[in-house]
């Protein structure tokens, strides 16, 4: 069970509604609520938005594709023992 | 990356190149068995594992672990499966290994596979790419732990329903009866 509630779209300004919309394009993917990591991210748009720009510049096609990269991503994840 | 056989490939990077660190970054006081002092049969892998890399150097790790020949076999074999162009390509499986070993704190394993992505034609631009994922997947990890996030995108991508390797699919999954 997470350590804070999380709370849904609604209950957030329009500001980050506009990054749970940039979610749902990143991802290409109509989630009932937005993923719980983009809500925790919204809660702190200083921290969260610099944070997403990094993420997706790293992210973004380059010498490797999008897809390779979320590859490494997962590979990371599990080498962290990441559930999430 | 559709398809799980990727998937499959990608873990065993993970794992043997877990594997492997562990040995290199720690089992030094074990010592190297160096080609002079070793029999013929461990002569015979170092060349094999020096032609793979196309390297005159034996990664640490064979050398720490090749007190026992016919596990060094094994385990190399393992590797050279694990590690070969097949779905994924050497070259990012070596993307694979490189963020593992950062990821895990390897020194030993972080410069092996760094080297490697380079020797495989990855540039500047490309070795940040992968620096980028790994660390910011390494904040990522650390505040969904924290805040003990429950997975949530586990349907973002389809399921595969094809067999294992040479076996055969899946029995059709009985209707559910049709309301009269």
């Amino acid at each position: 069970m997470p350590t804070v509630r999380l709370r849904d779209a609604a209950e957030y300004p329009p500001g980050a509604q506009r990054l749970f919309e940039l979610s749902k394009a990143w991802f290409n993917h109509d989630f009932g609520q937005p993923p719980a990591m983009s809500r925790v991210m919204a809660w702190d748009p200083e921290f969260g938005g610099p944070h997403g720009r990094a993420m997706k510049r790293a992210m973004s096609q380059g010498e490797f594709t999008r897809a390779e990269k979320e590859m490494v991503a997962a590979a990371v994840s599990g080498a962290s023992a990441c559930e999430y | 990356m559709t398809g799980d056989a990727v998937w499959y490939e990608a873990a065993q990077v993970v794992g043997i190149t877990n594997a492997l660190n562990v040995a290199a970054d720690a089992l030094g006081a074990l010592g190297m068995v160096e080609d002079a002092d070793a029999p013929p049969e461990t002569r015979a892998l170092f060349a094999e594992i020096r032609a793979f890399y196309e390297s005159p150097d034996v990664p640490p790790a064979f050398r720490l672990i090749a007190h026992d020949p016919g596990y060094a076999a094994d385990v190399w074999a393992a590797a050279r499966r694990a590690y070969a162009d097949n779905r994924l390509s050497r070259r990012v499986k070596e993307a694979l290994a490189f963020a593992v070993s950062l990821t895990t704190r390897s020194e030993t394993g972080t410069a092996f596979h760094l080297g490697e992505m380079r020797r495989l034609g990855v540039g500047p631009r490309g070795v940040m790419e992968i620096v980028g994922v790994t660390q910011m997947f390494s904040s990522y990890t650390k505040i969904a732990d924290t805040l003990q996030l429950e997975a949530d995108m586990g349907d973002i991508a389809p399921v595969d329903w094809s067999p294992a390797p040479g076996g055969t699919p899946p029995p059709p999954k009985p209707r559910a009866p049709e309301a009269p």
